[in-house]
């Protein structure tokens, strides 16, 4: 079975935020407005997480992308009450919408805060119209939500190579965030299999995991800047 | 003033409880899953199946290729019935549906809600199901479809997962 994570390597990534609104795009995420989110509810699958180095004028932005890292041991199944939140068979950290009764407990077990409570219905600007991806369902209000590793995207692509009668290959099955990468900064792939890039550069000497100390085992491997 | 309290609340009581129990009657007629569901045209199964030899794939399209299988509308029903093949009333009321270039106010009988995602395509072409599995022997049928031959319910579509080895992983279906 397969293991599927994610590299990106932050020596290419210039902190555009492509990933972040193919990401809103992809998995219907609402936007909540100014209101809201002056309070801390923005809801965001994909985030960019960025530091600034240095005094002026020698500033340095540092900038990182940042997924659910759909973690080996994750702390957030742990306490779900309802198994709304779960990891299955090839390692996605799942998390079942209808099933979520919105206790908030897996928001707040994770140490990586990737995890959103939906506090309003969801709404989109006009413009947007019912563009809404049909794949992915629009979640009610009060439901905890999260980055899916695209999922609906595997399930496609399973069902397309069987109408093709052949294996599942690299880069049949990539999110949407890795996909819209203008630097190719993303790569996305099965951890296990030695074919994969991903599987290859995880064992790079820049290749690193956010807080490993705490034994979560993230399937997001992140490639160090370089000078 | 007790007494009169208890005599004032009595005949709030049966109204509520006459309420409840029409509540439930009207709920328990509403169960059964779209049965009121009455079809535009008295349309017949069996006379396309049994008597005019059509396959379900000729008129639900999509099945094999798509998620949702399509009911067929007038764009379909024109490739026979461009002009009366029958003198029945029915066909009449189609080809004026035709001749409008109006589309026909099926029902939906079979559906699934929004949190579910089902796939004729992976049912139909990558499973080898068959139709009847779960819609039962519709080509047998004189009268429209007006309720789901199985209820279509969790439990049911995973145990049919379960006797046929394929996932029964939530995000199979939910996502």
């Amino acid at each position: 079975m397969a293991k599927w994570g994610m590299v990106i390597d932050l020596n290419k990534c210039t902190g555009c935020g492509e990933c972040v609104t193919a990401c809103k795009v992809e998995l219907n995420v609402p936007v909540v407005g100014p209101e809201e989110s002056a309070k801390g509810r923005t809801l965001l699958c994909m985030d960019i997480l960025s530091t600034y180095e240095g005094e002026f004028p020698d500033v340095k932005m540092r900038t990182l992308p940042r997924p659910c890292f759909h973690c080996e041991h994750p702390p957030c199944i742990k306490v779900c009450p309802v198994r709304a939140t779960y990891i299955n068979d090839e390692g996605i950290v799942a998390q079942i919408y209808p099933q979520c009764i919105g206790c908030r407990y897996c928001q707040v077990a994770c140490p990586y805060t990737v995890k959103y409570f939906n506090w309003t219905k969801p709404e989109w600007p006009e413009e947007r119209g019912a563009a809404l991806n049909p794949d992915v369902s629009v979640r009610p209000e009060g439901v905890v939500e999260k980055c899916t590793f695209c999922v609906h995207r595997l399930q496609k692509a399973k069902e397309q190579v069987a109408v093709e009668g052949r294996e599942l290959r690299e880069g049949d099955y990539v999110p949407a965030c890795v996909e819209s990468c203008p630097t190719k900064a993303m790569y996305f792939g099965d951890l296990d299999n030695p074919k994969h890039m991903v599987s290859q550069l995880k064992k790079s000497h820049r290749a690193f995991r956010l807080m490993e100390d705490l034994g979560t085992e993230p399937k997001v491997y992140y490639l160090s800047e370089v000078e | 003033m007790q007494i009169g309290n208890t005599f004032m609340v009595k005949p709030n009581r049966v109204a509520a409880s006459v309420f409840f129990l029409l509540a439930i009657i009207i709920a328990g007629c509403a169960d059964g899953q779209n049965s009121d569901a009455v079809q535009p045209i008295v349309y017949s199964h069996y006379t396309h199946v049994e008597e005019g030899g059509a396959e379900c794939l000729d008129c639900h399209q999509y099945a094999e290729t798509q998620s949702a299988a399509s009911i067929p509308n007038i764009k379909v029903c024109i490739d026979c019935h461009d002009e009366a093949i029958s003198e029945s009333e029915d066909e009449a009321t189609l080809l004026m549906y035709i001749s409008e270039n109006k589309k026909i106010p099926w029902r939906q009988v079979y559906s699934v809600p929004d949190y579910v995602f089902f796939s004729h395509r992976r049912h139909v072409k990558l499973g080898q199901m068959e139709c009847a599995v779960c819609h039962g022997d519709v080509g047998s049928l004189a009268v429209p479809v007006a309720e789901q031959y199985e209820r279509i319910t969790m439990e049911w579509c995973m145990d049919c997962h379960e006797t046929s080895n394929v996932s029964n992983d939530c995000y199979a279906c939910h996502r």
